[in-house]
């Protein structure tokens, strides 16, 4: 154990990811997300191509150096001590910078305004809300659950049914993955 | 002009069609997007354009923003306007179509430069509300410039263009670094003008276009993806860092266009007001056109 604050992560296990879409499912069905925003998006590669084809669950990664919070005009990000990347809804512009500066695609704009301009931005928040006040009415509307708040695991890792997407502390999940590869007899 | 407009409402419709049905950022796309953020074989625009933003580009705006102007207040304290006298004869020279033209120009620039800076410096302003709105004001004021920039592009194109007389034009800066009345060689635009004619349309059409690649995020140019062989996300990319590198450009003439019509050639502004320039304006700073307007018995 190291004693440094734990940072959490996600981590798709593309050996046991089915295509189920289950997480991208549970998640918009749980923040009650606007049709056209999909904080979390199953991928498929080399669909149908046997022996090839690999899925994956991608969603904000929280990164450690989160290059959306660097280059944001307005500041409106802000990394909790755990790791988890969060932003402010009230602070953000709309401007898109955070999405070219993501390697995931992970932020998503709301066509909310007249001429199709872009709302504020809305990505994963790891089922822990915003800067407002916890399990709050405005929190919930605006950001979603606050699972992480309840004690309770995100939605799309505690629905994913073949234990594919793991989440928690970085050291937790690397050890679970390291004994399933282990388990396996791959190399890596 | 016609083709033109169709040519825009044409790319915003199919815009926001493409974006209802499949969006070439989230959907099967994604994963090349991805891709192309750190790949070896790619242009890495991803860690280039949040190296680009999170260190340089609020930096070099505000040094354009304070550095422009200050060295234009040196220029007028040591060296001093150019004063020449309003009361002599006057040559007819911008018509009411130039002058609309120029103004509806002038009046997206008013607006769109200092949005643009609170976008720039969002953070200062604490964002929300207000840099929201400066940023929905940045794209409604391109709407009328986009409409003149054509028109305004043609017609002046032909005194636009460089000759001869541009160089040494350069070589003495115009003449504006010596308190005298210099006799300057140039027609009816000097090199300093041209440029700006340059940088304002060309860079103009540009900061059109990536801004609506911005603006859009889903833009579809079947041809750019060709040509360049780059994703919706890198030609975003692009756009992202294309928009801030010429904005410096685009901004730092704009002041000097600012600064040279109000403050260096005392009433000047009013030439592009009125339609009138000034003989003896005319006679200094632009003596090939004077000799060509005096041949015509013009004054």
């Amino acid at each position: 154990m190291s004693n440094e604050m734990a940072r959490m992560k996600f981590y798709c296990d593309d050996h046991r990811c089915i295509e189920c879409f289950a997480c991208s499912v549970a998640c918009a069905e749980a923040h009650e997300l606007p049709t056209g925003i999909s904080r979390r998006k199953v991928i498929t590669l080399h669909d149908g191509v046997e022996g090839k084809e690999v899925s994956t669950s991608i969603a904000c990664m929280h990164c450690t150096d989160a290059p959306c919070e660097q280059v944001c005009p307005v500041d409106c990000f802000y990394i909790r001590e755990d790791g988890i990347v969060l932003h402010d809804k009230d602070k953000c512009i709309g401007c898109g910078y955070c999405l070219y500066a993501c390697p995931f695609g992970a932020p998503q704009f709301p066509r909310d305004g007249a001429f199709g301009h872009k709302g504020a931005m809305d990505k994963c928040t790891m089922c822990a809300g915003g800067p407002l006040e916890t399990n709050s009415e405005k929190e919930r509307h605006l950001y979603g659950q606050n699972r992480i708040a309840e004690g309770k695991v995100p939605m799309c890792a505690a629905v994913c049914s073949t234990n594919a997407l793991l989440v928690g502390d970085a050291e937790s999940v690397s050890n679970i993955y390291r004994k399933r590869v282990a388990g396996r007899g791959q190399r890596s | 002009m016609r083709k033109y407009i169709y040519l825009i409402i044409g790319a915003l419709c199919l815009a926001s069609a493409v974006y209802a049905n499949e969006s070439q950022i989230w959907g099967e796309m994604r994963i090349q997007n991805i891709l192309g953020y750190g790949q070896e074989e790619s242009w890495k625009l991803g860690p280039l354009f949040t190296m680009l933003q999170s260190q340089y580009f609020a930096w070099i705006f505000l040094g354009v923003l304070l550095g422009v102007p200050a060295v234009f207040f040196m220029h007028y304290k040591i060296v001093g306007p150019k004063v020449f006298p309003h009361s002599e004869k006057k040559y007819y020279a911008f018509n009411l179509y130039n002058r609309i033209i120029h103004q509806v120009a002038a009046v997206s620039f008013l607006v769109i430069v200092p949005t643009g800076f609170i976008i720039v410096f969002g953070d200062f302003f604490g964002g929300g509300t207000l840099v929201r709105m400066a940023k929905n004001l940045h794209g409604i004021f391109t709407i009328p410039f986009t409409i003149v920039v054509i028109p305004m592009a043609l017609m002046w194109l032909k005194e636009a263009l460089f000759n001869l007389d541009d160089v040494k034009w350069f070589l003495i800066l115009g003449g504006y670094l010596s308190k005298e009345k210099q006799i300057i060689h140039a027609s009816q635009f000097n090199a300093g003008q041209k440029m700006w004619y340059w940088v304002a349309i060309l860079g103009g059409i540009t900061m059109i276009f990536s801004g609506a690649f911005m603006f859009f995020l889903d833009f579809k140019m079947e041809m750019l993806h060709n040509l360049t062989g780059m994703s919706q996300i890198d030609l975003l990319r692009a756009a992202a860092i294309l928009h801030n590198v010429m904005g410096f450009a685009v901004v730092a003439l704009f002041i000097t266009h600012v600064y040279m019509s109000m403050f260096a050639i005392k009433g000047a502004v009013h030439s592009i007001i009125t339609g009138y320039v000034e003989e003896e304006e005319v006679k200094f700073l632009h003596n090939k056109w004077y000799k060509k307007l005096k041949d015509q018995g013009k004054f």
